[in-house]
């Protein structure tokens, strides 16, 4: 069987999204130290509490830069297909959980697991879609 | 839509593989072409039949 071979622009991805996502985690933890032991205030508390967002902004920003240096147009096109997936099972599950905790069924949920929510089932989707094609 | 680029493809006796690189595009694109059930942009399919050597409409017929 042949090897399966990367494409450059999903080398490009992967070593742009490690990167991303260590630091996520990097300044995640200080973030929420800093908060937590040092009781910052005003323009400091934004910061620190804004911060977590920036690598995971760049996460959806090296998503975007994947799929638009992406050559080959098959994958290219799946990949979108999954997206629309993701974003369609996001906004139903979001809007359906909003309802239910406006009538207190369901508890508050944050709003930074949206984008979570939105990546597993783009990822769920993908090979759903790739097998429609075989 | 049909097309024979799996007849094609035999006749040079390329595997998918081979056809992928020299297109540098996936296996997996092969066989969706190959399967007819994605159709290539212009581009593409202008590739395939430069590869070939063949006009278009002799790899790809449209049904209509």
């Amino acid at each position: 069987m042949a090897k399966k071979k990367m494409s450059p622009a999903m080398r490009r991805y992967l070593i742009r999204f490690f990167p991303a996502m260590t630091a996520y985690m990097g300044v995640l933890y200080a973030s929420l130290w800093w908060i937590r032991h040092q009781a910052p205030e005003g323009p400091l508390l934004w910061a620190l509490g804004i911060a977590p967002a920036l690598p995971v902004i760049a996460v959806i920003v090296i998503m975007g830069l994947y799929l638009a240096e992406e050559q080959d147009e098959f994958v290219r096109s799946t990949l979108v297909q999954a997206m629309l997936w993701g974003m369609g099972v996001t906004l139903a599950g979001c809007t359906a959980w909003g309802f239910l905790e406006n009538v207190e069924l369901l508890p508050h949920v944050p709003l930074y697991l949206v984008f979570p929510l939105f990546c597993c089932s783009m990822g769920l989707a993908q090979p759903l879609v790739r097998w429609r094609y075989r | 839509m049909k097309n024979r680029l799996k007849v094609l493809r035999a006749e040079r006796d390329w595997s998918q593989a081979d056809l992928a690189d020299r297109l540098e595009v996936s296996r997996q694109t092969v066989n969706a072409l190959e399967t007819g059930k994605y159709d290539p942009s212009l581009p593409l399919a202008f590739k395939l039949a430069r590869l070939f050597g063949l006009p278009i409409e002799t790899i790809f017929q449209d049904e209509a």
